[in-house]
């Protein structure tokens, strides 16, 4: 296992509004680490995601907040999407019209472990938010890509398929990040914990460290 | 070698090359409906006089007729005066050939709304001053060339200086129903116009009345492209001329309508030319 | 909570900011009124009026000539222009913030069909090809300038989400996917333009419908005037039942296949064009001083813009306000009619009926029966205008606020209006609204029968009198205008921008 950090973030500073967004010194997470993000809204949990994907824009698998999905598509199409790269343009634009078979098994195996099978050639603006967030998540699984951002990937599902869910990006990821507000999810499933207040780096521990009062502070004002 | 390089230009463009058909186009100076049945029995009957193929095309406009003589898309035109003065300008070598009998002699009338108290009289009233006034088309010898010249002439002011508000409604009827109905106090109309409105009953005499006739003066006239003796020989204008003089059949020249057609030379419009050219509507 | 009771409260909240833009609006048209000739002329329009509306009750469908033809020659100019101008248009808005493309797409909209039709008329003749083009290319300026700001406007978040975004693929799939709706909603409603726009080139004499409605209504055929409207009517209400982009290839050779097939295409007509119809008349003659010459043309272009420019100018822009801010009160009027949230299916169904009527009623026909009503000035044509206009305004954002999904215990009636649907479609409609100026100043060139001396007045006399090197002139100056008057609403629309602007829910 390499020990070169899979994101190094310095001297990392945002202002917006006369107030502080971002204000990192040094950040950094080795390849392999499954790093939970954890902070109030507004704390600079996305941004920081953004960040760190703007360091490698072509190597991340990213999951917004907002799922970015295009609503006339279906499922099948948008989760394609994150495989467009792997294919010449022809062949992604005859996909469009005609689904290419092999794809098509590809997409709709890994819509079983979502559990959207009976969903695939259903357009997303028909499907209810939980739906609409994996196959947000099945886009990014499909990018096929050593990294995983996500923001927020699974508040939309419970806390049982929530876990299934992080487990499968666990096991498809070597290096996962993930911003989250769920206390249990954030214990079960992560090795290391960063808590940020007001754009600042308040807590990072590995996981086992965290107490109830570490994560008190973290959502106090 | 040039011939072929015609031939394939010819086929690549699809150009419907107009060498054995003649075709003519006419502005219907009054009434425009029913063209085409009405312009095909013309068709027909220079086509058995000339012994070729006789295409006509309908045309609304003045410009659209004058620009598809110059582009000999038409060889023969039943031109309006100053319409056909522009044409002959445009086509180097172009001929008048025959006129209507009526044509020697048209006239515009100046026309009134009863709300401007305005009344028929032999010299043109100081009273149309200041009134709003239209004209019929731009481009018409008796809607508009012929009027503004007397205007100008009379009064020694453009349309524009003369009158409170100026006008184009763009054709004579319209020119009646706008004076009729009183939006505009004064306007200017083809004679033949107004009397067959009259005679359609369409006119009522206590809300419009004709204040003023201008003298006589020639419009309409047959004019053919000078080139169309290159096609169809030496002598071919004639053939046409004569052909054209010599319809008598009514339900043919009811579709001018003129009683009877008469000869016509470029000369005849000199008059036409130079109004145009003195009141600026040619360079 | 602390960290937003810090920041400073917004000066203004967006439904302020669009306020203070419509006021603006108001003030301005207000001060235009000022400007403009109002006057009423007491006219007695009843006898006219009346055998108009004889006519409408007993149209004769029998008294037009070939009928059938002109119906379909109508249809195949418009298919065929709106085909070609959204597949040009489509690669133009693609390129649109290259530099020149957006000028030159202003440059080619801003000139009326009509008078790119009599400039092709001087090279192709009355032809098919002139009809094509005469649509094709203004609607090509239109439909790039659309499609860029659907495009635009159009959520980004998908393609952000994903790597390379630069790629051809990554367009498709996450940018072209998601304003294709809207394309064909827009292409759909621009072929309906094109139908009218086909008919209105009768009026110079290509074989369509307005060839002899044109003829009936200027005669005083009212009957045959009303069949053929009530024809046009039909063909326009009925557009989404008969358009299927399935049929769409079919229509298309139907159109090749009906159209006359004599274009006339000489390389001759077209040297002589640019060589010299459109070479401003001083420099036409040969061999003259050259001095004597420039001075000449710097007098040719003087009195040009100092006898018909500058008023031409003056009296568009005057107008145009007027009108644009009377299509807006006729918009925010009418769309209820279509709108789901105000009338049940029958209802609206009159609605459109209504609007049909409106928009498709050629605004030549329009000012003509103002005119009767008020006397030449400006308010006939204001009126036609703004009720032409304020029926298109009106039908697209109707069409919008169908699109809205409400809550299930929303108010009724103007408290509806007011609070639920005004705010939400407000910016829209001053998206439409800002687009349709240009319209307006386009239109406002058929207005000579008014006497009311716009740009488009100099430029129909212009090519009344065969002077194209006049209309040429007048014309660049009426795409300076266009310019402007694009880049003014431009400015407006990004300041009104910041609102959420989203045509598409976000999922």
């Amino acid at each position: 296992m390499t020990h070169s950090p899979a994101f190094q973030l310095k001297d990392c500073h945002q202002q917006g509004n006369g107030q502080t967004i971002l204000d990192i010194e040094n950040l950094s997470i080795a390849a392999g680490e499954k790093v939970a993000l954890i902070g109030k809204s507004g704390a600079g949990k996305s941004t920081l995601l953004n960040k760190l994907r703007g360091l490698r824009p072509d190597e991340c698998a990213f999951c917004p907040q907002h799922h970015g999905l295009v609503p006339a598509l279906s499922v099948y199409h948008n989760i394609y999407m994150g495989g467009l790269e792997r294919h010449s343009t022809l062949i992604n634009l005859i996909n469009l019209v005609v689904p290419r078979p092999g794809s098509k098994q590809d997409i709709s195996s890994l819509c079983q472990q979502l559990g959207l099978s009976e969903k695939l050639f259903i357009s997303v603006d028909q499907l209810s938010g939980g739906q609409q967030q994996r196959t947000a998540l099945g886009r990014a699984l499909y990018q096929q890509a050593d990294l995983f951002l996500g923001d927020e990937p699974v508040s939309a599902v419970d806390n049982e398929q929530a876990g299934q869910l992080l487990e499968l990006l666990k096991q498809q990821h070597r290096t996962v990040i993930i911003a989250l507000h769920n206390e249990q999810l954030t214990r079960n499933h992560f090795d290391r914990v960063i808590g940020l207040k007001q754009g600042r780096v308040a807590m990072d521990k590995p996981v086992a460290e965290i107490s109830d009062s570490d994560l008190a502070d973290i959502y106090r004002d | 070698m040039k011939s072929i390089t015609f031939a394939l230009v010819a086929l690549l463009f699809s150009v419907n090359i107009q060498a054995q058909s003649l075709t003519f186009t006419a502005i219907p100076d009054q009434d425009e409906t029913l063209l085409k049945t009405r312009f095909n029995k013309i068709a027909t009957y220079l086509s058995e006089r000339l012994d070729i193929e006789v295409k006509y095309v309908p045309v609304k406009s003045y410009a659209a007729a004058v620009t598809a003589f110059r582009n000999n898309q038409v060889q023969l035109a039943w031109f309006g005066g100053l319409s056909g003065v522009r044409a002959r300008l445009l086509v180097p070598g172009s001929m008048a050939i025959a006129q209507g009998y009526e044509d020697q002699f048209f006239q515009t009338y100046f026309i009134a709304h009863s709300s401007t108290g305005l009344e028929s009289t032999d010299q043109f009233s100081d009273n149309i001053k200041q009134r709003t006034f239209t004209f019929g088309s731009k481009g018409s010898t008796s809607g508009r060339l012929m009027p503004e010249f007397h205007i100008r002439k009379q009064f020694n002011k453009a349309p524009d200086q003369l009158f409170r508000r100026v006008g184009f409604s763009g054709d004579h009827s319209r020119t009646i129903a706008l004076v009729q109905s009183g939006a505009y106090d004064v306007g200017a109309v083809n004679f033949k116009v107004w009397e067959r409105e009259l005679a359609a009953g369409k006119i009522d005499n206590s809300k419009v009345k004709v204040i003023w006739k201008t003298p006589t003066y020639p419009d309409y006239q047959w004019s053919i492209r000078g080139d169309v003796e290159q096609h169809w020989g030496e002598g071919f204008v004639a053939k046409v001329q004569k052909a054209l003089l010599e319809m008598s059949d009514p339900d043919l020249l009811a579709s001018f309508p003129r009683q009877s057609f008469i000869k016509a030379s470029n000369d005849d419009f000199q008059p036409v030319e130079d109004v145009a050219r003195s009141i600026g509507l040619i360079d | 909570m602390a960290v937003h009771n810090a920041v400073k409260p917004q000066s203004y909240s967006t439904a302020a900011g669009m306020k203070r833009t419509s006021l603006w609006f108001l003030l301005i048209a207000a001060l235009c009124l000022l400007l403009a000739d109002l006057e009423v002329i007491r006219a007695d329009p009843w006898m006219e009026l009346g055998r108009i509306g004889l006519g409408l009750i007993t149209p004769n469908f029998f008294a037009t000539e070939a009928l059938l033809d002109a119906l379909l020659n109508t249809l195949a100019f418009a298919l065929i222009g709106v085909t070609i101008a959204n597949c040009v248009g489509f690669l133009l808005a693609l390129l649109f913030n290259k530099p020149g493309v957006r000028q030159f797409c202003a440059s080619i909209r801003a000139v009326h069909e009509l008078f790119w039709a009599l400039l092709f008329l001087q090279i192709f003749g009355l032809s098919t090809l002139t009809g094509i083009l005469a649509i094709a290319i203004p609607y090509s300026g239109i439909f790039a300038k659309v499609y860029a700001e659907i495009l635009e406007e159009s959520d980004h978040r998908p393609i952000n989400s994903l790597p390379k975004q630069q790629s051809l693929s990554a367009f498709f799939y996450a940018r072209f996917a998601i304003a294709y709706p809207h394309f064909r909603s827009y292409c759909l409603y621009r072929l309906e333009c094109g139908i009218r726009s086909s008919a209105i080139l009768g009026f110079i004499g290509l074989p369509t419908l307005g060839f002899h409605l044109d003829t009936a209504f200027k005669q005083g055929n009212y009957s045959e005037a009303a069949a053929l409207l009530y024809l046009f009517f039909i063909v326009i209400a009925t557009l989404r039942q008969w358009m299927r982009l399935k049929l769409l290839p079919v229509y298309l050779a139907a159109g090749f296949y009906i159209l006359p097939q004599s274009t006339l295409i000489s390389l001759e007509h077209l040297k002589r064009f640019l060589g010299e119809d459109i070479i401003p008349s001083p420099l036409r003659q040969s061999g003259g001083d050259f001095t004597e010459q420039i001075l000449a043309l710097m007098d040719w272009c003087w009195q040009l813009l100092y006898l018909q420019a500058f008023e031409g100018v003056f009296n568009t822009i005057v107008l145009s306000i007027i009108a644009l801010v009377g299509s807006g009160m006729v918009a925010l009027l009418l769309f209820p009619l279509v709108s789901r949230h105000f009338f049940s299916r029958p209802g609206r169904g009159l609605g459109h009926a209504l609007l049909v009527v409106f928009r498709s009623i050629p605004e030549l026909i329009l000012t003509f029966i103002t005119t009767l009503i008020l006397g030449p000035s400006m308010l006939p044509a204001i009126l036609a205008l703004s009720l032409h206009n304020g029926a298109i305004i009106g039908y697209l954002i109707g069409q919008h606020s169908n699109g809205l999904q409400l809550r299930a215990d929303s108010s009724r009636g103007l408290n509806l209006y007011s609070y639920e649907l005004l705010p939400r479609i407000y910016p829209q409609f001053l998206a439409f609204l800002l687009y349709r100026w240009e319209v307006i100043v386009r239109e406002t060139a058929i207005l000579g029968v008014l006497g009311i001396h716009t740009l488009g007045f100099y430029i129909d006399s212009a090519f009344e009198d065969l002077r194209f090197d006049r209309a040429l002139f007048l014309i660049l100056i009426t795409a300076a205008l266009n310019l402007s008057i694009d880049s003014l609403s431009r400015w407006l629309r990004s300041r009104i921008h910041r609102v959420n602007f989203e045509r598409v829910n976000s999922c």
